[in-house]
This record gives C-alpha cells, sequence and structure tokens, in this order.
C-alpha cells in the first residue's frame, strides 16, 4: 500500500527514534522501559481526550499563574492608586487590588495572562465535569478504578476551592463579596464554626493582614502542589491499569486496542494541546473576563447586582439562594440557616459521589473487574440517577443566575426563585425517567445517537411514503445481544463498524 | 415608626432646607414663554390629562404640581410616557414626542409647578468633566465612587441593570444620556430612590453621570464586554463556547488512529 517514499520515511524515522533511545539508554539506561513506553497503546475515542483538555488547562494554568505571581501583591495594606485607568486614581485600596489593576493595566502583557488565566480556570472545570461525566455514565469507575475515581473526585474538590481562592484574590468587589458569603458559611458550622472563620481569617470578616498572604500561599503553592501530586497519581495509576474502552471488533476484557503512544497518539495530544493553548489566549485577548476595574475595590459598605461566583460555584451559591428560610434550634444551640445549603449539602453530594463505586457495584450486584465499558443506554439505571443528578446541579446553578435570568426573562425573582425550588425536586426525576425512557428505547435501536449522523437516499415511493435506502443503521452501532439486561457483563457487543477506519493495533494483554 | 423612616424624614427636612440654597445657575433654563406654555398645554390635553387630570391635579395617574422639569423630561425623554394604561410598568422606549414637543410640555410642567409654588427639581446641566480618559479626570473617580456606593447594588457595578423583587426591572444604563442619568437621580423614577440635594450636590450628581457614561462608551479593555454581566455570560462563554470548541477539536481528533 505505502509507496517507496512512504517507506524510506518510515525507516529515517525509525533510525532517528533508535538514536535518541541509544542516547538515553547510555545515559539513564532506561530504552527498555522508554521503548516499551512508546509502543503504550490508547485506544481511539475522541472523549478520551476530555481529561487531556483538563491536563493542558493545568499546564496553562501553571505557567500564566507563574507570570501573574510575579507582580501581585498578597497584603491588606492600604496604599493611594495613581496610574492610568483614571476613574480609580486617588482612591484608596489594598495593595493586593492595586497590584491586580497594575496587571490589567500597566504590565506588559498583563491583562491577556490574566484573562487566560481565568479562562483557562474557567475551561479547566468544565473539561474535569464532562470528563467526570464520561467516567460515570460509562461505568469506568467500576473495579478495579476506583482508586482513581476517588483521586479524580478530590482533583475536581480540589480545583474548585483552588478556583475560588483565586476569584479571591483581587480584593475588587466581587471577591470580597464571595468571602463575606464563604466567611458567614464556615460560621455557620454548628460549635466550631465561629472559632474557625476566626482563626481562617485572622479576625472578624474582612479579617487581620494575615488573610491574603495565607490566601496567596493556599492559591499559589498549597492547591498547585496538591493538583499536580493528585494529577501525577491520577496519570500512573492509569499508566498501571491501561485505559478502558467501548467494546468493538476485536476488543476484549484483556486486550487493548488503538493507537502507539509514539508517533500517533503523542501527536493527537500535541495537537490536542495546541489548540487547548490557542482557545485559552483566543478568548483571553478577544474576550473580556472579570473586569475588577470596574466592580473597584471591596468595600463592606458596597455591593453590585449580578454579584455571582464563577460557574462551577455557581450550584453552591444557588442552594443558599433556594434554601427556605428554617433555622432550627437543638439542645439551646441555633444551627445556623446557611450551614444546611453551605455545608451539608456538598458535604452530601461529595459523599455520595466518593461512594458512588461501592453503590454501583451493590446497585448491579457486580463486582467483577471491568476493562471494557458501559454504553450508557445499557445501564438505564445509573444513566438515569446521572442525569438527574446532572439536572439538579443545572437547576442549582441556574438559581444562582436569577438576576440575569430574571432581568433577561422578565420574571419575578420571587417567582424565579419559587420555579427553581420546585425545579430542583421536580427537574431530577423528570430528567431521571426521559434519561430512563431513552435508554431503553436506544436498546431497541442501533443508532448510536452522536457517533455519525444516519446516511443513506431518501426515496419517495409511488404511494407518497418515505424510505431510506442503504441507510447504515447499526454501521456505527454495538450489534450483538445482551442490550435487553440491565446490568449484564459487557462483552456482548460484537459491533462491525467502530473502528472501521481505525488502524488496530493489538497491545500486549495483562502485563 | 421606625429608625429608617425617622432618618428619611430629617433627611427629607434637611433636603427641603438645602434645596432652596442649591445653586440654580447648574439648571438649565425652563421656557416660560406663553407660547411654548400653551403649545405644551396642548399636547398634555391629548396625550397626558387622561391620567394625570386637568391642570395637573392627577386622576388615574399622579398629580403633577410638584414634579419639577427633570421628571418631565426624563419620562418624556425616555419614552416611558405616555404610558397606553396606568397600570403598566413604565419602562424606557422610544421617545413618542419629538424634542421640541417635549421642551413645550416641560415649559407646561414647569408653568403649573411655579404656578403652584412648589417647583420640583430642574434639569442639570451636565457638562463633561473631561473630553476623553487620557486627561487628569478627578470627578471621574468621584464619580466611580459614588456609583459604587449608591447606585450599583441595583444597576450592577457596570451599569448592566438587575432586577428587583415584585418584578421590578431595573434598567441598563448603558443607553442613557447624562442628562437623562442626573434627572433620574434627583427624581427618582419609582421604585428608584430620589437623591435630593441633601445627598448629592449637582457637582456629585454630575460627577456620577459623567461616570457612567464614561462606563458605557469607553471600549472594554480586556475585549468583547459580552454584556457586561459579571460571571455568568462569562461562564456561558467558558462553558458552551471555550469548551465546546474543544470538544469539536477531540472529536475531530480523537477518533483517528
Amino acid at each position: 500500500m505505502s509507496t517507496v517514499a512512504e517507506r524510506s520515511a518510515a525507516r529515517k524515522r525509525a533510525q532517528l527514534e533508535q538514536k535518541a533511545l541509544d542516547w538515553a539508554d547510555d545515559r539513564l539506561g532506561s530504552s527498555k522501559w522508554l521503548r516499551s513506553a512508546m509502543d503504550k497503546i490508547f485506544p481511539d475515542h475522541w472523549s478520551f481526550m476530555v481529561g487531556e483538555i483538563a491536563m493542558y488547562c493545568f499546564v496553562i494554568l501553571l505557567a500564566t499563574g507563574i507570570y501573574l505571581a510575579l507582580f501581585y501583591n498578597a497584603s491588606s495594606t492600604v496604599v493611594v492608586y495613581h496610574g492610568p485607568y483614571k476613574p480609580l486614581d486617588g482612591q484608596s485600596m489594598t495593595e493586593a487590588f492595586a497590584s491586580v489593576i497594575n496587571i490589567s493595566f500597566s504590565v506588559r502583557a498583563g491583562l491577556v495572562m490574566r484573562q487566560a488565566h481565568h479562562w483557562a480556570a474557567v475551561i479547566f472545570m468544565a473539561a474535569i465535569t464532562f470528563h467526570m461525566g464520561r467516567i460515570f455514565f460509562t461505568g469506568a469507575f467500576r473495579r478495579p478504578r476506583e482508586i482513581n475515581w476517588i483521586i479524580g473526585i478530590t482533583l475536581l474538590l480540589v480545583a474548585m476551592l483552588e478556583g475560588f481562592s483565586g476569584y479571591s484574590l483581587p480584593d475588587d468587589l466581587l471577591s470580597g463579596s464571595g468571602l463575606r458569603v464563604v466567611f458567614s458559611i464556615v460560621q455557620s458550622i454548628p460549635f466550631v464554626g465561629p472559632w474557625l472563620a476566626f482563626n481562617l481569617w485572622g479576625g472578624a470578616f474582612p479579617g487581620s493582614g494575615v488573610f491574603f498572604e495565607r490566601l496567596f500561599l493556599i492559591h499559589e503553592f498549597l492547591f498547585p502542589a496538591l493538583l499536580a501530586g493528585l494529577l501525577g497519581g491520577h496519570l500512573a495509576i492509569l499508566w498501571h491499569q491501561k485505559h478502558t474502552d467501548f467494546a468493538g471488533p476485536g476488543k476484549t476484557e484483556h486486550n487493548i486496542v488503538g493507537s502507539r503512544l509514539w508517533p500517533q497518539y503523542a501527536i493527537k495530544s500535541q495537537a490536542l494541546l495546541m489548540f487547548v493553548a490557542a482557545v485559552i489566549f483566543g478568548l483571553g485577548g478577544l474576550v473580556q473576563i472579570n473586569p475588577i476595574w470596574v466592580f473597584g475595590p471591596f468595600e463592606a459598605a458596597r455591593s453590585s447586582a449580578g454579584t455571582q461566583p464563577d460557574w462551577y460555584v455557581g450550584w453552591l451559591d444557588g442552594a443558599l439562594r433556594l434554601w427556605p428560610h428554617w433555622e432550627f434550634r437543638s439542645f439551646g444551640h441555633e444551627i445556623a440557616n446557611p450551614f444546611f445549603p453551605g455545608i451539608l449539602l456538598p458535604g452530601l453530594v461529595f459523599t455520595v459521589i466518593y461512594a458512588w463505586p461501592w453503590i454501583d457495584k451493590r446497585l448491579y450486584a457486580d463486582y467483577e473487574e471491568h476493562n471494557l465499558l458501559d454504553r450508557p443506554r445499557d445501564k438505564p439505571l445509573r444513566t438515569a440517577l446521572g442525569v438527574a443528578a446532572l439536572v439538579f446541579f443545572i437547576d442549582l446553578t441556574l438559581a444562582s443566575a436569577t438576576d440575569v435570568i430574571g432581568n433577561g426573562l422578565q420574571i419575578s425573582f420571587e417567582r424565579l426563585i419559587e420555579i427553581l425550588q420546585y425545579g430542583s425536586f421536580i427537574g431530577p426525576i423528570v430528567g431521571g425517567l426521559v434519561a430512563y425512557r431513552a435508554c431503553i428505547l436506544l436498546q431497541g435501536g442501533n443508532v448510536h445517537p452522536i457517533q455519525r449522523p444516519v446516511g443513506g437516499t431518501i426515496v419517495r415511493d409511488e404511494r407518497g411514503a418515505y424510505h431510506t435506502l442503504g441507510a447504515s443503521h447499526g454501521e456505527n452501532g454495538h450489534e450483538g445481544e445482551g442490550h435487553d439486561v440491565d446490568g449484564h457483563t459487557g462483552n456482548g457487543h460484537t459491533g462491525n463498524g467502530h473502528g472501521d477506519e481505525t488502524t488496530l493495533e493489538r497491545g500486549p494483554a495483562g502485563g | 415608626m421606625g429608625p429608617g423612616a425617622l432618618v428619611g424624614a430629617v433627611m427629607a427636612v434637611f433636603a427641603v432646607l438645602v434645596w432652596s440654597g442649591s445653586a440654580p445657575a447648574q439648571t438649565k433654563p425652563v421656557s416660560t414663554a406663553p407660547v411654548h406654555i400653551q403649545a405644551g398645554e396642548a399636547l398634555y390635553n391629548a396625550h397626558c390629562a387622561s391620567c394625570h387630570g386637568i391642570g395637573g391635579v392627577g386622576s388615574k395617574g399622579p398629580e403633577l404640581l410638584n414634579v419639577g422639569a427633570a421628571a418631565a423630561d426624563f419620562f418624556l425623554a425616555t419614552g416611558r410616557m405616555p404610558l397606553a394604561s396606568p397600570n403598566l410598568e413604565p419602562v424606557s422606549h422610544k421617545p413618542y414626542f419629538n424634542p421640541s414637543q417635549i421642551a413645550d410640555i416641560v415649559a407646561y410642567i414647569n408653568a403649573l409647578d411655579v404656578e403652584h409654588g412648589t417647583p420640583g427639581p430642574g434639569i442639570l446641566d451636565v457638562t463633561p468633566a473631561c473630553a476623553n480618559a487620557t486627561g487628569n479626570c478627578p470627578t471621574l473617580s468621584e464619580g466611580n465612587q459614588l456609583f459604587l456606593l449608591n447606585c450599583a447594588q441595583c444597576h450592577d457595578a457596570s451599569g448592566a441593570g438587575g432586577m428587583l423583587s415584585h418584578g421590578y426591572v431595573v434598567p441598563s444604563l448603558r443607553q442613557a444620556t447624562r442628562t437623562q442619568i442626573a434627572e433620574a437621580i434627583r427624581v427618582g423614577p419609582r421604585p428608584m430612590p430620589n437623591f435630593g440635594p441633601g445627598q448629592f450636590t449637582n457637582q456629585q450628581v454630575s460627577a456620577i453621570a459623567d461616570y457612567v457614561y464614561y462606563l458605557a462608551h469607553t471600549p472594554d479593555p480586556g475585549g468583547l464586554g459580552i454584556a457586561n454581566f459579571g460571571p455568568v455570560p462569562e461562564g456561558f462563554v467558558g462553558v458552551i463556547f471555550g469548551l465546546g470548541l474543544l470538544l469539536l477539536v477531540s472529536r475531530l481528533i480523537g477518533n483517528r488512529g
């Protein structure tokens, strides 16, 4: 098939590779490992690259963050600003706020770096969430991958806190309003809350001079180190256990089919890195994010309409907005209102998420090892529960945006809150039922919902009816038995079109 | 009477006291020529009297005997009046009258007020403190501080507007002229409170109007402003556009072997 030119290019490439491996081997004695690493097989499915989007966002966050850290000043000393942004000229503000204003208006490339950093954080969290959804809906968390699920959820949690700490650093009106809310939530923890809040902030809100130093230490050292460490563990376990894959021709529980790390997958991955960087810096250069100069320095007496957290904290803000005005007294002690939506709800949510691999085992009485993924439709109950949870989070996130939604749709604030309060119960039920039904219907047909549009020619017969000729129903789908059983063992798919244009390479089984 | 009402009453008394002493030199003169007043009266009787009553004594709508030229100019120039039905919330529209008709009606309302002996706020003459943002504009900083302390709670720090309870919409200030902003501050179109001379001097009102105008008419330093609504549109753009684009990219390169 290949031409003479292609063969000679391949030979040349192999020689270069050998040379590079020899060089490394002479110095490190590692070529055997490297050789096997280069031959590592990565399955070819687009959804497996979403975790990588998150990883590359993290790389860009580190790079831009280092640049910003050079100019940020974590100090609450009050200074008078004199600089190019005239509306703030002559105003008193903390050095922290002034330094971010200087990054935005006086430091070369400061604004584009700041905006790229912020956009990267927004996309980072979105990619993590999508990745988590993919893992959940395909059952990739099942034995033997429970530890990586736990590490992944911890990454999500730490990334969320990291994002919020970054949002709080500039000490603008949004930062201060967010910290004010969090201070109250911490205070609402029964018994220990007030002491905890005072110790964290170094005094009553807005805290003493130590607070921004602590926050900065957490944001630019503690959490990034934690994220890097957890990510390393996440990838090491992935490397050791290898990828999961969807069922397909030639795919079994004991092999892996896809592209080699070198050169195919490395090039794909590098292309993705370039695209991630392009999107983030494109947004950073062209679309404004968090204009702190508009919000001004934080002062406790000020507030602004439309004060929201970034999207990934929105569900918690929404929970605060939707929670009824209940307060409980027990044993002569008041449990303050923000405790329930601010601490108890996220506590329960994350407990259930952490425990999900074991809940799932119980649910399906399935304690086996799995390397082949479930199609979401084949586990309707899990899919329905996942969709219900998603609807619940979307409802809470919308509740965080009530100012904007109410303004846009001309619905009164009270009505909107009521709708979303009911929605947080009804939405998940409806969403779950629809998902369950959709799963059952999809099991009947063999069409992949998003794999590829169904092809074929539409013709009209003499009676006026339409038919699709040469339709590719099932061409991309997974023919085979076992779809009707919820909880089948995952090796029933013997599809015929999944990798029809893919070079299939069989990887070593087991080790 | 709660402490808030007491403070309000004290402030109102203070405002009335200061009112008489405020500098009228900074308000635009309203025509007192009979020809304008008569033209205004004709327009008033045709378009306004059905609700506000003959001679501004009020009926289905509020009386207009002490509202002032600023109120008449504000409601007419922003198209809030005339209203199709007195039950509607007046919101910004294309003005129904042309500027000379508005000037006539304003002259008539002003004449009613003067005749009644209790004229309301006049139309403030807001002159820009600086022609562009590169100069040294001390009032811009003052306007910024006053706006963030007094206005941003409802109108958003960016002036993009927001919402109140009971379905009241807080309008965006980004299309408003300096004069309209100054008038609204003095008049307080319901449910917005009015800020009298006891709260802001004319010079401070000018500074606020100047700052809001600056905010809306200076290009956003960071690029596209995406509605200037803060984190909600930012999250939308980041998740739907940013991640969406990257998902398409992974779909494009991910399935290739």
